[in-house]
């Protein structure tokens, strides 16, 4: 999202998209579906529940040792033939990217689905490098000529009806067309099958790297994986640092729960294992492969509060069942990732400042943590979160000062008692039978949509005193 | 720019103050895996009815249409009526020699121009000519290294004579198997990897294996499925009960 | 009846303040049961507002209290899967440094949410309703996810005598309240609430119970603006027969 959009406080940002009739159908279609479809993949597998513990051990183990894994692939990758380069911010992997689309004279690269190559805004720079990006993901392209960002991990376009997508495809092809997904998908095949076809550089992320051999593992549907890493020469992987695990072994026990979390399928249609450059027997496959490793915030979090968060396999899961997406959609969040781990990976890549409001769009349900096939415990986070926003004083100080306030009162209970006798009283022009409909200012807050009950004649403790015969 | 040193040594500096979330182990890796393989496969040559059968139920589950034939010679009849039914004259398989029969003259026979791939290395310009046929190809005809019951998915290794494209340019995918390439599990398929990378012999040697599990599909509109978006749009599955290679 | 014991009931900030009635049914119900119960005096919260907004030192103050105040209670019974969730999940963590730690683990084995204590620990089920007619219940989330407790209240739904329970569609649901939450994003809040309403009035019942006042302010608020006919009762309200 632009500075601009980001001007603009969250809780605004979020009722536009409450605001928003198409958003709002959209997300219920969307979400209700990828909810059935999980649940439907994991009650259909036994296995499923102790695959992820395994996979949540095996994140957690690769972390233990993880300069080691990074060397293994590493050595593997150029044992094979591979490059290998090492991005400490998003500037310098856009630069690294950059830099190997002029030295080899790349006009045009297409793209498959990437949250790494969005995270680091690397379609501008290569735009600004007179490289023309091509995204080829559907869901990407879609949100490409309409310039958006991606409003869902796995579904960019989600929040588009078909109608808009025909819209946004007539004035890109300058004719009418139908709005029809089969007609819209046709299109698309047609005209990108030539860009796969000419492109001289692909640029992929990867779901995974294995240690052991030296293997990237792009997990898609659409074949457009498939043609990005053959087809053209060169092939520029881009992939956080966290992604690599240990051994083929290891890789199966996620691609067993990957796409079962997000989508519902066993296996995703494709899953893409590359090792290194064409083999000279090879009628396809790029001459050189790059990949390149990312840091941008995550190495800081091994030792960070943030550390489970690393876990993330980038499924969705948690966004679907996430009450506040549901209701707000991906744009509202207002950076690359939304949603529950959304709000944490912000964190990671931009800091605690800007989650300041981002780290309470949660009501701490923990809806997020159960379907995360790597039981990411997000709520915990997102309370470490907010911790931090107070602790660095981010947090607004009329709110340090109100939670300081509270916090008094709830350690003496003459002062707790003296603010529920006082609550008493001022609710008195408000309250009626027992209810409270309205409140002034910014305690309207509440009221606006809710009754609230007023503070009880007598609170239970009094009551209780009495009947034992006390005073408090 | 930043340094594989300099990178690493980050790395290792937030390790040495990180702490542990909890006690944490690696998968076992087979220590012998090829040994193991060999185990797997004899286990399920005694069970390979069930195995196919659970197969084909997956594999149709995905959008894949399964054939089940007697003997080889029978396959050209199947991909002939494929053909037919499409319009299609234009074919590419793979080399003879990765397919483990010579297929072409029995196609050929039925009416469709076949280009079979080459097996060895190949000058540029012939690449890029034999890009442009597969691209305008009806039919790519393919082998299978492995067929995996529980997903119903079909995993080619790449290599000479078995390039990547005839499996994902065509807008209808072929591919012939018979029991030796079958596995049950997604474990399996582990072992499988873990022997190819580390200690047995893989079914070929080029840089990309790839797991098939249906055909090209997207739901990115409206989440409305639609097939072939740019793979292809029909994948067929032909099984040969006497096996392929004689 | 035999004795079943004794328990320390806490009450929590919310029913304390804002619906007594709950306390007093939970008392009379016990009491009805053959347990004593006591209420340590100078109850205020379990702290768990301070928590979840990131103010833990001074969450950490309220726990020490809280400990402090039920330290040498055979059982703490809580209308509140948050409120025990706390205790239970968050309280040793807080307290690790301090010299209460030992005492804080104690305090958290012993503390139970109030359906579990009437289902896990007394083993009594069958209660006659208080209310006629269909009733439905929603899971909240810190006693569904937090405490891994779904099973409890419905058993004692399933068995309540004189009325009929019926599953709620989306009872796992989250209402939106989440503390500051309701507040902090009311816009927000308000519209995952008319989602769970409209599926709370969906199910035709007379009766919605919960076991977290939280989620009762926020739900009977909504149903009263909305001037439903239907109640939001605590489960321990709708298990006490003697209520009209």
């Amino acid at each position: 999202m632009s500075d601009g959009e980001l001007a603009i406080p969250f809780r605004q940002r979020a009722g536009s998209a409450l605001k928003d009739a198409f958003l709002q159908e959209a997300l219920t279609i969307a979400t209700t579906k990828f909810i059935d479809l999980r649940r439907e993949a994991f009650e259909d597998f036994p296995e499923g529940e102790a695959l992820r513990d395994r996979a949540r051990a095996i994140k957690e183990a690769t972390r233990q040792r993880l300069d080691h894994y990074l060397e293994a692939l590493i050595a593997n990758i150029e044992r094979l033939g591979g490059h290998v380069h090492y991005a400490k911010t998003s500037e310098e992997a856009r630069a690294i990217v950059v830099d190997i689309a002029r030295r080899t004279g790349a006009r045009m690269a297409v793209k498959s689905k990437s949250m790494a190559t969005e995270e680091i805004h690397l379609n501008e720079a290569l735009e600004h490098a007179g490289i023309t990006p091509v995204e080829t993901d559907l869901g990407e392209y879609i949100i490409q000529l309409a310039h958006e960002r991606p409003s869902h991990i796995i579904a960019p376009a989600i929040h588009k009806t078909k109608g808009q997508v025909a819209d946004l495809f007539g004035r890109e092809f300058k004719r009418r067309v139908e709005a029809d997904p089969e007609v819209l998908t046709k299109i698309a095949r047609d005209e990108l099958r030539e860009k796969f076809l000419q492109a001289d550089l692909g640029i992929t992320g990867a779901n995974f790297a294995v240690a052991d051999t030296g293997t990237v593992v792009l997990v898609t549907n659409e074949g457009n994986g498939r043609m990005v890493t053959s087809l053209p020469r060169v092939h520029v992987a881009v992939m956080g640092v966290e992604k690599v695990v240990p051994s083929l072994t290891d890789l199966m026990v996620f691609l067993a729960i990957l796409a079962k979390s997000a989508t519902g399928q066993k296996l995703s249609v494709y899953t893409t294992l590359v090792r290194g450059p064409r083999r000279a027997e090879e009628l396809e496959g790029p001459d050189e492969f790059h990949l390149v490793l990312l840091d941008n915030g995550r190495i800081a979090q091994l030792g960070g509060p943030l550390r489970e968060a690393l876990s993330c396999l980038r499924c969705g899961a948690c966004l679907n069942v996430c009450p506040v997406y549901q209701q707000i959609g991906g744009h509202a969040y207002g950076y690359t990732y939304p949603g529950p781990i959304g709000i944490l990976l912000t964190a990671m890549l931009e800091g605690p400042r800007s989650v300041r409001d981002l780290a309470h769009a949660s009501s701490l349900c923990g809806a997020c943590a159960d379907a995360c096939p790597v039981r990411i415990d997000i709520p915990r986070m997102l309370i470490a979160l907010r911790r931090e926003v107070d602790e660095k004083k981010i947090a607004p100080w009329v709110e340090r000062v109100a939670f300081t306030l509270l916090a008094r009162l709830l350690t003496r209970p003459a002062l707790y008692r003296l603010a529920a006798r006082s609550g008493r009283v001022l609710q008195r022009p408000f309250a009626s039978e027992g209810t409270i409909s309205r409140l002034p200012v910014f305690l309207n807050d509440w009221t606006r949509t809710r009754d609230l009950p007023a503070v009880a004649a007598r609170t239970f403790q009094e009551r209780w005193a009495a009947e034992q015969g006390r005073t408090q | 720019m930043t340094t594989k040193g300099e990178f690493l040594a980050s790395i290792r500096a937030q390790m040495r103050t990180a702490r542990d979330l909890f006690p944490a182990s690696v998968a076992k890796r087979p220590e012998h895996p090829a040994a193991e393989a060999d185990t797997i496969r004899r286990e399920l040559a005694e069970r390979w009815p069930a195995i196919l059968e659970r197969f084909r139920v997956e594999f149709e589950r995905v959008g894949g249409v399964f054939y089940r034939v007697t003997s080889l010679d029978e396959v050209p009849a199947v991909v002939g009526r494929l053909a037919r039914e499409r319009e299609a004259r234009g074919l590419v398989a793979w080399h003879a020699a990765a397919l483990g029969a010579d297929l072409a003259p029995a196609l050929e026979a039925r009416g469709l121009d076949v280009h079979e791939m080459p097996a060895g290395e190949t000058a540029a310009a012939e690449r890029e000519r034999l890009r442009a046929i597969t691209a305008g190809a009806d039919v790519g005809l393919t082998g299978v290294d492995l067929a995996v019951a529980e997903t119903g998915t079909l995993i080619l290794v790449s290599g000479a004579g078995r390039p990547r494209s005839t499996s994902l340019l065509p807008p209808c995918h072929i591919a012939v198997f018979d029991r030796t390439a079958l596995v049950e599990s997604l474990g399996q398929v582990g072992v499988f990897l873990e022997a190819w990378h580390r200690d047995g012999a893989p079914p070929a040697t080029g840089a990309v294996i790839t797991f098939i599990t249906g055909p090209s599909r997207t739901a990115d509109i409206e989440l409305t499925l639609t097939r072939g978006v740019h793979g292809p749009k029909e994948v067929h599955a032909i099984f040969v009960e006497q096996g392929i290679r004689g | 009846m035999t004795g079943r014991g004794r328990a320390s009931l806490m009450v929590t900030c919310l029913a304390d303040l804002f619906f007594p009635e709950v306390g007093m049914a939970i008392v009379r119900l016990l009491r009805r049961l053959g347990v004593v119960v006591d209420v340590p005096p100078s109850q205020t919260c379990c702290g768990l507002p301070l928590f979840n907004s990131g103010y833990h030192a001074e969450a950490a103050a309220v726990a020490r209290r809280t400990v402090a105040l039920f330290k040498d209670s055979e059982h703490v019974v809580v209308p509140s899967g948050s409120c025990a969730w706390m205790i239970k999940h968050e309280y040793p963590g807080l307290l690790t440094e301090t010299g209460l730690a030992r005492e804080a683990r104690d305090v958290a084995a012993r503390t139970h949410e109030f359906s579990q204590f009437l289902v896990r620990v007394l083993g009594v089920t069958e209660f006659t309703s208080a209310v006629p007619g269909r009733v439905t219940y929603h899971d909240s989330c810190h006693l569904l996810r937090g405490l891994h407790e779904s099973q409890s209240p419905r058993t004692l739904l399933d068995s309540l005598r004189g009325a009929e329970f019926v599953a709620l569609p989306g009872a796992d649901e989250c209402c939106g309240f989440g503390g500051s939450f309701a507040v902090r994003l009311p816009e927000v809040s308000s519209q995952i609430l008319a989602k769970k309403l409209a599926n709370v009035e969906a199910t035709g019942a007379g009766c919605l119970v919960a076991c977290d006042a939280g989620c009762l302010m926020q739900m009977s608020g909504g149903l009263k603006r909305r001037k439903a006919r239907m109640r939001a009762l605590h489960l321990a309200e709708l298990l006490d027969g003697s209520r009209p």
